[in-house]
């Protein structure tokens, strides 16, 4: 608390000896460690770029909140940028919290993957992630190839899924959808549905606590589902007790986007941060960083790096065309409540 | 009759200036209830008349839907029903377990009944977050207690992310309050009744029956209405505990808030704890007035 007053305190000083010149972007984007490594590999950079605009990191824990304080704030916004999941920027968006980011704003914009820029979101997409088998090295010793593997009854009561409607459940209920045989997810997933149903009995928990990564590398759970980028962090600080594996089926994106906040109080400034966000330079640092693949189709990446994210798979990608999830995720949250975990009781 | 003429005044005087002290005293409160609960108790009720729009959305409205949809729904008949029978489930463990600790420190005196007193209020100092992951570490899979079940040669249960978990974690972090609420009801409660029911050659079992029990009724009403509404509302445990199999209110308007988002039907769960909570009132009122009357 002192801490953060004497930094307030010193911002203010600053800002007051510098003048007008001085900017401030306020940023906000998920706390923990993806504060921790965008901090390290795009803010910091970005202010020795551009010495005289100060990115100040609000970091939230999820989208939601994140929505929840832009609401709050519309009528006098305190944040210029935000980046959260893509789902939750087009509810943002029809809101009317956001101004949309386009080439005027940022000339990398045109270099964008085409699913970077969804049809009525204001923002743009600014990292890729995709759910990955994540595993206890002790408990599976050869590395998982298939997502079937989660389904092998030697793991029965090892195995933690975090249910819908978190968008972890969502994506597992396309993959299993597809691996199932089923139809198109827009219109009926109860293949993969049922497929969830025949794993249920051997879930331990669907709601695994603080996250899905800390019960798999303690051991407490031998397999489950993850992010990628966060699991490759978790698997170098575990020690590699935390296995990770893009099972050969392919995987669903997670898109988070970046978002310029209607009467951010930054204007200019804003701009320029995620012109900077966007650009391949930025994009490959992070990816280097936390694994997340790049939006901007010009990223050059080392291959070391390459080879932890999803983007030499991208054709075994199944394209999630989230803004037509949001409409059917009640329909799927419900078929979880009610033909997935009452199985497991 | 000076005297008299010049004591009325005095004495009309003195109730409307302790009137204007009292609320002087009572303004700063009102005024922090007025904007810290009863504004937003407002507009939680506001919200949850409005319309949910698929994918997080919110409409300005003014529909019954979500209301409608709580109370024709069989998953959320279910959640509600639940979630009343695993609190009374929880304030009925509670009270049995804290009954005879309650009991016997009301018994006891001097030092012994202020280290035990220290004792069972200390599990306060911990925060149920740290209490819950205990329990998590004793009733896992492998933990302690699966592994004493085991060594008398039963199969152990499932223990954890299940009911079973909710209610014991909750169980033991609500019995401070019940041992304190019982405690503090126990005032009625003179060891010479006892004694005179024993020498008028009643059984134990008799006096704990007509004498001990309806003496500390009061007690006991206190301390299940407060178990069970913090039974109700309480959502660290179940969050931790649950496994994402137990569905309750308190964590349904988390899910539905910061999950999906979906912040008129969380008003509009959070509107029905409060009714809950007001029903419990209502009969805790009539409980004592019963005991009393």
């Amino acid at each position: 608390m002192f801490a953060r007053l004497s930094i307030a305190v010193s911002a203010l000083t600053i800002a007051a000896i510098s003048g007008a010149s001085a900017e401030t972007v306020t940023l906000t984007a998920y706390s923990g460690i993806f504060q921790e490594h965008y901090t390290k590999a795009v803010i910091e950079p970005f202010m020795k770029k551009y010495p005289d605009i100060t990115v100040q990191f609000y970091g939230m824990p999820n989208s939601a909140q994140m929505l929840g304080t832009l609401r709050a704030q519309k009528s006098s916004p305190q944040i210029d940028v935000a980046i959260l999941d893509v789902s939750v920027a087009k509810a943002g968006t029809d809101e009317g919290l956001f101004d949309k980011v386009d080439e005027r704003v940022s000339a990398n914009v045109k270099d964008l993957y085409p699913n970077a820029r969804a049809e009525g979101v204001a923002g743009v997409g600014v990292t890729f992630d995709n759910l990955v088998i994540i595993y206890n090295t002790d408990q599976v010793k050869t590395a998982p190839t298939s997502w079937d593997a989660l389904w092998d009854k030697q793991y029965e009561g090892k195995v933690i899924i975090q249910a819908a409607p978190d968008i972890q459940g969502t994506t597992f209920t396309i993959i299993s959808n597809k691996l199932a045989g089923g139809e198109d997810y827009k219109t009926d997933v109860s293949a993969g549905i049922a497929k969830i149903g025949e794993l249920a009995p051997g879930v331990q928990t669907w709601d695994p606590k603080p996250d899905v990564y800390a019960p798999i590398a303690n051991g407490q759970a031998a397999l489950g589902i993850g992010w990628n980028a966060r699991a490759q962090i978790y698997s170098g600080t575990s020690g590699g007790k935390l296995g990770v594996a893009l099972p050969k089926e392919g995987s669903g994106f997670q898109i988070n986007t970046i978002n310029l906040v209607k009467n951010a109080p930054a204007g200019e400034a804003a701009k320029k941060f995620i012109d900077y966000a966007l650009s391949p330079e930025a994009q490959a640092a992070f990816t280097s960083e936390m694994f997340y693949a790049p939006t901007n189709s010009k990223t050059v990446i080392a291959p070391d790096a390459l080879k932890r994210t999803a983007a030499d798979d991208m054709d075994k990608m199944i394209d999630i065309d989230w803004l037509a999830v949001a409409k059917v995720r009640d329909g799927i949250t419900e078929q979880w409540r009610r033909r997935i975990i009452p199985l497991s009781r | 009759m000076t005297t008299a003429t010049f004591d009325i005044p005095v004495g009309s005087q003195k109730p409307s200036s302790t009137a204007g002290i009292a609320v002087a005293l009572l303004l700063p409160i009102a005024l922090v209830n007025a904007i810290g609960f009863i504004l937003p108790v407002f507009n939680l009720a506001r919200m949850s008349f409005n319309e949910a729009l698929p994918g997080g959305g919110i409409a300005e409205a003014f529909t019954g839907a979500n209301w409608t949809e709580l109370l024709q729904d069989s998953f959320y008949i279910e959640l509600i029903l639940n979630s009343i029978m695993v609190s009374l489930g929880i304030t009925l463990a509670t009270l049995l377990v804290s009954y005879p600790i309650a009991l016997y420190l009301h018994r006891a005196s001097g030092a012994w009944r202020t280290f035990l007193t220290v004792l069972v209020i200390s599990p306060l100092l911990t925060s149920a977050v740290v209490r819950t992951y205990g329990w998590i570490a004793l009733l896992a899979e492998q933990g302690p207690v699966a592994n004493v079940i085991a060594s008398m040669g039963f199969q152990p249960p499932r223990m954890m992310f299940n009911t079973t978990g909710v209610v014991i974690g909750l169980t033991e972090i609500l019995m401070p309050y019940m041992i304190l609420s019982l405690m503090a009801g126990f005032g009625r409660l003179d060891p010479k009744v006892e004694e005179a029911a024993r020498t008028l050659g009643a059984t134990p079992f008799r006096t704990f029956w007509r004498v001990i029990l309806p003496l500390t009724l009061p007690g006991i009403a206190l301390g299940c209405l407060l178990c069970f509404v913090l039974a109700i509302s309480s959502f660290i445990t179940p969050k931790l505990m649950g496994g994402g199999r137990v569905f309750l209110l308190a964590t349904e308007i988390y899910d539905q808030a910061i999950v999906t988002l979906n912040w008129p039907l969380a008003a509009t769960l959070s509107m029905l704890v409060l009714i809950i909570f007001g029903a419990a009132l209502a009969v805790y009122s009539r409980v004592l007035r019963m005991i009393e009357g």
